[in-house]
């Protein structure tokens, strides 16, 4: 006995360490059956989470494992295997293109820039609002780095600006709308989306920026507390019109992003990658119930409706 | 009979296998690294890549001077703040306090060298990022949200606190007691005892306990690049945030394969981290080897 113990200890663990590759979906479409992994962008969370949930009371034998670490690190994970599906809040470059990446795009949504709701020039940024060439002094070159400069105020207090660490999405397409890239804002790195909204939530000064869902408390469909929107003077001529006053509720700023009244980017289409089309029977019975029945829950978890157009040729691209 | 022998250079052969793999490993991490880095060094020259600043990798520019300087003040600050805390709280311990004390503490001590990494980030960004900004910065007359290289510092000196002190206790106890009731029955007050006899016999023990500070400092990533604020610019102070090595890995590892060239780059950072460690071992044996030396 005193031998074969040791024996037997190394074989149970073996034998448990062997899985069945359940990665396979069965092949009768009404009992899949299987698990796929999700990782990537904090802007796709919540309703990747969503769509999960209501995905998997559908076909109970399928189990979706989700998880967030900015957009870069979502596409590095697919491309070397590690996930079935990549959460992608940025256009998919034509290098990461050649490495094999497949997009289809699942919904919409849009990066705003944020500040503390203290700050005490909040009412006059609500009237007159930021143009682009103020954003760009504040977050890329640096010309503007006190509060002073913006309005005509005896105080000196600088702005703090606060940046993304991770690769993600949310940075990338705030710096495209300035023009740069996201290496070329200079703030303090915070990572994650939920991070910087802490961020700017905590510092008086501070501004940042974020995705829809991590500004807008999905429940009472209005700001969260502590956090409040710079509005961007589009038209440039100085004040806020009524046109461009959409902040307050959810429901007004997701019909700004679909009507392109606030234009892309920094809105822009969400993406759910994989490395070439997917073989996994889940992967593209899930994306096409996505582009059908799962648009239904978009505009309650905050997010924006794609066209109908573009879900024909996603939905054409699945065949 | 010649089943034992048998049996014995079995034995034997077991445990060499399992030091060739411990050596291997090592080897073949290193050997990993410089095959990935060579793509990058094909294209870069070395003192291209060492010694200049502009960090553009879309535009295909990779200077890691800002990342390596960044790495070095937070370090040095970390050693400036933990090293004397370190070698005066040992000397108490063992010189001063009662044997009692020594026992309760280094427990505590043991406990502080377990505590993961990233709780030490999220006691920095709670604590001592709104410290910085509130108390110490004002008095400097600096202004500064608290992600600086003095939070990085402030963090990683606790974090390396274990390593130093437990190595300088262990040196400290091989003192036998006779050689200092010697040098105090002749006349010498306890501190220049300790500074005349303790301090010299083990001063390579010293050195070699603050490289191993070091050396933890230099590579630690997670709780540095929560505090450090994580800015690609030199910094001019201690309040101004930095971004050293580890952190520019583990912050964009995410971009990898996004851009051509970038997972080259970053393997070549994780070389340039391993060497300068590398480096700071063999100056530290130097230095002992020299005092040694000396004194006989």
């Amino acid at each position: 006995m005193n031998k074969f113990l040791p024996i037997l200890l190394i074989s149970i663990v073996l034998i448990s360490g062997c899985k069945n590759n359940s990665n396979k979906a069965s092949s009768d479409t009404n009992q899949l059956s299987g698990s796929i992994s999700l990782s990537g962008a904090f802007a796709l969370y919540p309703m990747a989470q969503k769509w999960a949930d209501e995905f998997m009371k559908l076909h109970p034998d399928v189990k979706i494992d989700i998880s967030a670490g900015g957009a870069g690190k979502g596409m590095t994970d697919v491309l070397s295997g590690l996930v079935d599906l990549a959460m992608y809040s940025k256009e998919i470059s034509t290098s990461e293109k050649q490495k094999g990446a497949w997009g289809i795009s699942v919904t919409k949504d849009a990066v705003f820039p944020v500040i503390n709701s203290h700050n005490p020039y909040l009412k006059e940024l609500k009237t007159t609002g930021l143009k682009k060439q103020q954003f760009y002094d504040i977050f890329i070159s640096g010309k503007i780095n006190s509060w002073d400069k913006l309005f005509n105020t005896k105080g000196k207090e600088k702005i703090n600006v606060f940046n993304r660490s991770d690769a993600c999405g949310a940075a990338e397409m705030w710096a495209k709308y300035l023009g740069k890239k996201q290496e070329e804002i200079k703030g303090i790195g915070v990572f994650g989306d939920p991070g910087i909204a802490d961020a700017v939530k905590k510092e008086k000064y501070a501004i940042g920026f974020n995705n829809l869902v991590y500004i807008y408390d999905i429940n009472t469909r209005k700001k969260s507390d502590g956090i409040e929107i710079i509005p961007i003077d589009f038209n440039e001529n100085g004040k806020i019109d009524k046109e461009e006053n959409f902040y307050e509720t959810i429901k007004e700023i997701t019909d700004a992003v679909k009507t392109n009244l606030y234009p892309s980017p920094p809105s822009r289409e969400l993406y759910f990658v994989s490395k070439g089309k997917s073989n996994n029977k889940i992967v593209i019975e899930f994306l096409k119930w996505i582009l059908t029945d799962g648009q239904k829950f978009i505009s309650d978890a905050g997010y924006v409706e794609l066209p109908k157009e573009v879900i024909q040729n996603q939905l054409k691209k699945l065949q | 009979m010649l089943g034992r022998i048998l049996k014995d250079k079995i034995n034997k052969t077991w445990m060499l296998i399992c030091i060739i793999i411990i050596i291997i490993i090592p080897l073949l991490l290193i050997a990993g690294l410089c095959y990935k880095s060579s793509f990058i060094l094909e294209k870069h020259s070395l003192t291209e890549l060492l010694f200049t600043k502009e960090w553009s990798p879309w535009n295909n520019k990779f200077g890691f001077l800002t990342f390596i300087i960044s790495s070095m003040w937070v370090t040095a600050f970390a050693i400036l703040i933990s090293a004397p805390l370190c070698l005066l709280s040992a000397i108490y311990l063992t010189q001063y306090s009662k044997v009692i004390y020594l026992k309760i503490i280094q427990p505590i001590i043991d406990i502080l060298a377990g505590i993961p990494s990233v709780v030490y980030g999220v006691w920095g960004i709670l604590i001592v990022v709104p410290f910085v900004s509130e108390y110490i910065a004002p008095v400097f007359n600096a202004d500064t949200t608290g992600y600086s290289i003095l939070s990085g510092s402030i963090v990683l000196s606790i974090m390396i606190i274990p390593y130093i002190l437990n190595i300088l206790i262990e040196i400290f106890k091989t003192i036998p007691d006779e050689l200092m009731e010697a040098s105090l029955s002749l006349g010498a007050t306890k501190w220049e005892a300790i500074k005349t006899v303790l301090l010299r016999k083990t001063f390579s023990g010293i050195i070699s306990s603050f490289v191993l500070g070091l050396s933890r400092a230099f590579g630690e990533t997670i709780a540095v690049l929560m505090v450090v604020g994580n800015m690609i610019h030199i910094p001019h102070s201690v309040f101004d945030a930095g971004y050293p090595l580890p952190a520019l890995i583990a912050n964009n590892y995410g971009e990898m394969l996004s851009i051509p060239m970038y997972d080259s780059a970053l393997m070549f950072s994780a070389l340039i981290l391993l060497f300068i460690v590398l480096l700071f071992n063999l100056f530290s044996r130097l230095v002992i080897g020299r005092y040694e030396k000396k004194r006989f």
